[in-house]
């Protein structure tokens, strides 16, 4: 996986208000704008950049945004 | 069997009816603009329509039947179905309530069905099968609901369910092109949308009005619609293009005769994973999320007349249907009409 294309990636299903730092290691819990919407939106590009399917509960037991890149490329096999 | 076919009914006419009363849900304290800004652009309803204080989904009904029954020039029918899941009364449905509003005989067979936003195909296929071999002739069927929210603490639930009714007229024609329709239903999801309490399993309590925060962080009350946001969409977006591949597939239909996609409007991250799936171009997968948001079991009719109406008054369509949500339950439909009664949105 090409980590910075999934950091883009990540960056637009989050759809943020304002623009923020962020790398892999970012804690998802210091983004004000990880909420139920998010998650939603990084479902769909899981399940359309990189044919995923990632539940509610993979996403709950993430911690920062490389756990979510570590997920998907796991499911991908 | 898991493809339906009927041959020798018409779908001869449609109306849909919306409430006047509109609501913005961009119209929040200016502090909370660019929040919900976010929030409207990803789900992708700005406004929804609501039922004024006193007025019901039963009223709703009555207006949208009784102009489909004059267009049609119809006094009566021999099937009245209702889909819907916010009746007037818990006991008894509307259909019946209905029948005796719209002065229709006693000879009328009158009931509801219990579904939510896959309940379109379900209904007509049901009024379909009724028609077809019976000796009956004509059926109404009713769909949609009462389902939006004023107020809800679960901000994602606010924003998104819209009123509305449609009434569909069905026609025994030996010349009408055979209709096909597949059905599935997956009662393990069945809590991904559900009411908890209020029902015999779960009687109301003192408790079940008070909102509290459940596990996913969203506050949420016993007797609110649960929504599993997460589930709902994975299901909608796996299912939804597979089932719609399978009848193509499995009808031998040519995706290119297809001239409307009508897909239930879930939201619009659902609506459009969906449709970059099957590659079809939005033109012909009309979404009507952005004026008229989620009206539940009428999205699909409402999305065909407000898309639709004049190609449906005027020609000959072939139409491809895929409701689904609640249950969780999927229907898809493939059916032809041709020149059909279909007035332009019509608002009360």
């Amino acid at each position: 996986m090409d980590l910075n294309q999934f950091l883009e990636n990540f960056t637009a299903a989050v759809d943020f208000e304002e623009a923020v730092e962020m790398e892999l290691g970012t804690e998802l819990a210091t983004l004000q704008e990880w909420d139920s919407l998010a998650a939603l939106g990084v479902i769909v590009m899981a399940d359309l950049e990189y044919g995923v399917s990632l539940t509610g509960q993979d996403l709950k037991g993430c911690a920062t945004i490389g756990d979510i890149a570590a997920i998907i490329e796991r499911k991908q096999g | 069997m898991s493809i339906g076919k009927i041959e020798g009914v018409a779908l001869r006419g449609l109306v849909s009816v919306v409430p006047a009363r509109k609501v913005d849900n961009l119209e929040v304290p200016a502090e909370l603009v660019p929040a919900r800004d976010r929030l409207v652009r990803n789900v992708g309803i700005r406004f929804r329509r609501l039922c004024r204080k006193g007025t019901t989904f039963a009223d709703l009904s009555e207006t949208a039947a009784r102009r489909l029954l004059d267009g049609m020039g119809w006094d009566s029918v021999d099937v009245l179905i209702v889909v819907t899941q916010t009746p007037d009364y818990p006991i008894p449905g509307n259909a019946v309530q209905l029948q005796d509003r719209l002065g229709l005989p006693r000879s009328t067979v009158a009931f509801d069905i219990n579904l939510g936003c896959s309940g379109y195909p379900f209904g007509v296929f049901t009024a379909a099968g009724m028609l077809k071999g019976s000796g009956f002739r004509r059926a109404l069927v009713v769909v949609g609901d009462q389902s939006a929210s004023d107020g809800a603490a679960d901000e994602g639930r606010e924003i998104l369910f819209s009123d509305a009714a449609t009434a569909t007229a069905l026609e025994l024609d030996d010349a009408a092109a055979p209709l096909f329709f597949e059905g599935y239903t997956d009662g393990s999801g069945y809590r991904a949308i559900y009411v908890p309490h209020g029902g015999r399993r779960h009687p109301l309590n003192d408790k079940s009005t008070l909102p509290r925060e459940c596990e996913d962080g969203i506050v949420r009350k016993d007797t609110d619609v649960w929504l599993d946001g997460p589930a709902i969409l994975n299901f909608s977006t796996r299912e939804a293009p597979l089932a719609i591949q399978r009848v193509l597939g499995e009808t031998g239909i040519d995706e290119a005769s297809v001239d409307r996609y009508f897909l239930h409007q879930a939201n619009r991250m659902i609506n459009e994973t969906i449709r970059k799936k099957l590659r079809i171009d939005p033109e012909r997968m009309p979404m009507t999320l952005y004026d008229f948001g989620n009206t539940s079991s009428a999205s699909i009719p409402l999305t065909m007349t407000v898309d639709s109406a004049a190609r449906l008054r005027e020609g000959k369509v072939r139409s491809l249907l895929c409701g689904f949500g609640i249950g969780l339950s999927w229907g898809t439909m493939v059916i032809d009409t041709d020149r059909i009664f279909a007035p332009d949105l019509i608002e009360v």
